[in-house]
């Protein structure tokens, strides 16, 4: 697998290298901006680009533009921001309409280095990947007549790890159960949402956030 | 010729009927002495009353005192119908004979304004009324013929029970002395009246005062000699005293055109001060004080888009219209309420001075308005930049403290961990393993403290994707269901996204801390020139912008935008917090 990867800050960036090389991940190219990141990704077409959020030069949000070019231009590269802050904004934004090979960090998640290469490869697989943070904060929404309220607390942990982006089999291990169990989880979740649902995992992402964004 | 006129065309044809009838009457008497004299006294007091009082009502129709003049003249003409022959004509004609006195008392307690202020001045001419017509009876019910001693020829007394002279003059001292008294307590009054008026309204009094205490003086005497039976100076004084009195209505005459002139005068003089244009607010109070005789007189200015009162200066003061001992006169111009007079009670007693006078300074007022908005709105920006300094200390303190009692300790706590595990790496790696897992744990307690402090400073969110984000945000860690309505989509400008941003941070962190509500609604709209910001729970109300700082600290930061924050709170039904803020 190979990557690039853009971050203003050296520092990190170079821990961010390290971890994904001690994990057998090619990094083809580090970008300190935006303009060089598309510029290495265009060059080297890689299966995942690394972007923070906030880099040179107005440190506002030149890593997430980049993304939704990165993904307009090159719909086969997968696309994974790290972001200073969690705001469901960004990230809803980011999954908005294709939430196949995209990922949205808080950029702390690094330090947990098998979550962070774990959803670097569900990106890269075409997946998607959204940070436990964003995923509490929707759940945790207050909503009148909220229909969240119908679900069992397991029904709610398999909610939030599908809307993180996660298969079947990998909540299945997370939670210490069967697939089968996970299977009956979600049919359950989806009827008592009303939503429909559907085999592939990005796009039950995006059943999942569009309901919670409600 | 109008309606006002004919009446009073028809008032004066019953005068000259009543006066020549009162003639006849004195002209036929058979116990009347001087009879031509008296004649002639009489006419000239009843109709100089109704002369001059039908003159004044025409010339001042909204004052009441031309019709109080008329009514002393028909009063007057009470008086010499005791010459009449008849029994039971006398009898009535004796009853009333003293009424003309309470009616000139009412008369000189009225003036200038033509009807009675104080209840003590309505007491005092119910007493004047009570001593001249009722304690006249009972000294009638002891004499066979009135004033026997020198009347020889009267009729007969119908009323007499029996024949007591010295019953009659013990009676006849109980009704002369409270009616001394009354006339001390009516002359001192007017003299007092006389001498707290200034300006016009003392030019005014002067000729009423001086006119209507002689006749009082005289009238006393005349009380005086009647009780100690010297009737000859009596009788003299009787004449003396109606001379007097004739020469009383020229007084009000006088009076009440004096009144006139001299508002002309204050008028002129007025708007001879006013015309230059560089009037402050001291000289224009001053030129009002003097022309309207009130040295006391305050100015007020109306601020309508604050709706509160303020001086000259533009500092608040209380609402003029609620305040006992003076009255308020409110100055308009075109249609709005600009400013209020507050002055002396007794100026109520003009009301046309009030209003020419407030009339001729509207404009002027108006200027001193704007000036005085002017001020408060500097002193207002004055205290709200100390306040916002003031906070911006405390936001920094706040921000100190919690950096250092947070992330600042746990990264010393993570220091001392890590060296810790630095020395046990050879003896005890499980040891050290441990430390670390722990030293982990720390710091990603610390990057979450370190954010969230981050965000209360400024929140990313809202300068990366603007307000509708920003708002989501909020809306979505509310402890409450917040439903956010539209948010304008376009980028506004940055200080104009930050407040509204906070007004909604603190109204919902308000309605989570006291409200006890249910859901609350966030509304957000952009018309005018202006963005309204309205957060909206149901809960229990009753919020206090003064009591908090947070309030108070957001609507200074409207403030220093020319915006402004509103709340309103009733309790029980929910509170709704409302901010509009310039943005072109």
């Amino acid at each position: 697998m190979r990557v690039v990867i853009a971050e203003d800050s050296v520092l990190l960036r170079e821990g961010i290298v390290r971890i994904l090389e001690d994990a057998g991940i090619e990094v083809a190219g580090q970008a300190g901006d935006a303009e060089d990141l598309l510029r290495k990704v265009r060059a080297h077409k890689p299966d995942v680009a690394i972007t923070d959020i906030r880099m040179p030069p107005s440190h506002t949000d030149e890593g997430l533009r980049a993304a939704h070019e990165i993904r307009g231009e090159l719909p086969e590269v997968g696309v994974l921001v790290l972001s200073q802050y969690v705001e469901q904004g960004y990230a809803l934004d980011l999954l908005a309409d294709n939430a196949a090979g995209v990922g949205y960090l808080l950029k702390d998640r690094v330090g947990d280095v098998d979550a962070f290469i774990d959803a670097v490869r569900r990106v890269s697989e075409g997946g998607s990947a959204l940070d436990p943070e964003v995923v509490s904060q929707l759940l945790g929404r207050k909503r009148r007549d909220d229909p969240l309220d119908e679900l069992t607390p397991r029904e709610r942990e398999v909610l939030g790890l599908m809307a993180e982006g996660r298969s079947n089999q990998a909540i299945a291990a997370a939670l210490i159960v069967t697939e089968r169990a996970v299977e009956k989880h979600v049919t359950s979740i989806f009827s008592k949402l009303d939503l429909v649902n559907t085999p592939e995992d990005h796009r039950r992402v995006l059943a999942v956030l569009a309901y919670l964004r409600e | 010729m109008s309606g006002l006129r004919r009446a009073l065309v028809a008032i004066g044809a019953a005068g000259l009927a009543a006066g020549a009838a009162t003639s006849l009457v004195v002209a036929h008497s058979d116990h009347t002495d001087a009879r031509g004299a008296f004649i002639a006294v009489s006419l000239l007091l009843g109709w100089s009353f109704i002369g001059t009082g039908l003159f004044a009502w025409d010339r001042r129709p909204e004052n009441g005192t031309g019709a109080l003049m008329v009514m002393v003249g028909f009063a007057w003409f009470l008086q010499p119908l005791g010459s009449v022959n008849a029994p039971l004509a006398f009898a009535i004609a004796v009853i009333f004979a003293n009424t003309f006195y309470a009616a000139l008392i009412q008369l000189l307690l009225a003036f200038p304004a033509g009807r009675l202020a104080t209840r003590r001045d309505r007491r005092l001419v119910a007493a004047a009324y009570f001593t001249a017509v009722v304690l006249q009876v009972p000294q009638l019910f002891f004499l066979e013929t009135p004033n026997e001693d020198y009347c020889d020829n009267c009729p007969e007394n119908l009323l007499a029970v029996m024949d007591s002279v010295p019953t009659a003059q013990a009676l006849s001292a109980l009704q002369a002395l409270p009616a001394l008294a009354l006339f001390a307590v009516v002359g001192v009054t007017v003299i007092r009246r006389w001498r707290a008026a200034r300006g016009a309204q003392r030019a005014a009094l002067a000729p009423v005062v001086w006119a209507g205490v002689v006749m009082l003086a005289m009238a006393a005497v005349q009380l005086v000699a009647g009780l100690a039976a010297q009737q000859g100076v009596a009788q003299i004084f009787f004449f003396a005293v109606l001379t007097a009195m004739a020469a009383v209505p020229y007084g009000f005459l006088v009076g009440l055109l004096r009144s006139r002139i001299s508002r002309a005068a204050a008028l002129s003089g007025l708007v001879t001060r006013l015309a230059d244009p560089v009037e402050s607010d001291r000289e224009i109070r001053d030129a009002l004080a003097e022309a309207l005789g009130d040295p006391q007189l305050g100015l007020t200015y109306w601020l309508p888009d604050d709706e509160r009162w303020v001086d000259g200066s533009g500092a608040p003061v209380p609402d003029p219209t609620r305040l006992g001992h003076v009255a308020t006169t409110m100055v308009r111009h075109e249609g709005a309420t600009v400013a209020a007079l507050v002055h002396d009670k007794r100026l109520e007693e003009q009301p046309e001075l009030l209003e020419t006078v407030s009339a001729a300074a509207a404009l002027a007022l108006e200027n001193q308005r704007l000036d005085a908005a002017l001020r408060a709105r500097v002193e207002e920006l004055r205290t709200s930049r100390a306040r916002i300094v003031e906070a911006s200390y405390a936001a920094r303190r706040r921000l100190e403290r919690d950096l250092h009692d947070g992330a600042q300790q746990r990264l010393v706590a993570l220091a001392l961990d890590l060296r810790l595990a630095r020395t046990k790496f050879d003896a005890d790696p499980a040891a050290a393993a441990e430390l670390l897992d722990a030293s982990i744990a720390e710091l990603a307690q610390a990057t979450d403290e370190l954010r969230e402090l981050a965000r209360g400073i400024h929140p990313a969110v809202l300068t990366d994707r603007g307000l509708g984000a920003a708002l989501d945000a909020l809306a979505t860690r509310a402890p409450l269901p917040v439903e956010l309505g539209s948010v304008p989509e376009e980028r506004l400008p940055e200080p104009v996204e930050t407040a509204a941003y906070f007004v909604v941070a603190e109204a919902l962190t308000n309605v989570a801390k006291y409200a006890e509500a249910t859901h609350a609604e966030v509304s957000v709209e952009r018309a005018n020139g202006t963005l309204r910001v309205e957060v909206r729970d149901d809960g229990v109300g009753g919020a206090d912008p003064a009591a908090g700082t947070g309030l108070r600290g957001l609507a200074d930061r409207l403030a220093a935008l020319d915006g402004r924050l509103e709340v309103s709170s009733p309790d029980g039904s929910g509170t709704v917090v409302r901010a509009e803020v310039p943005c072109a």
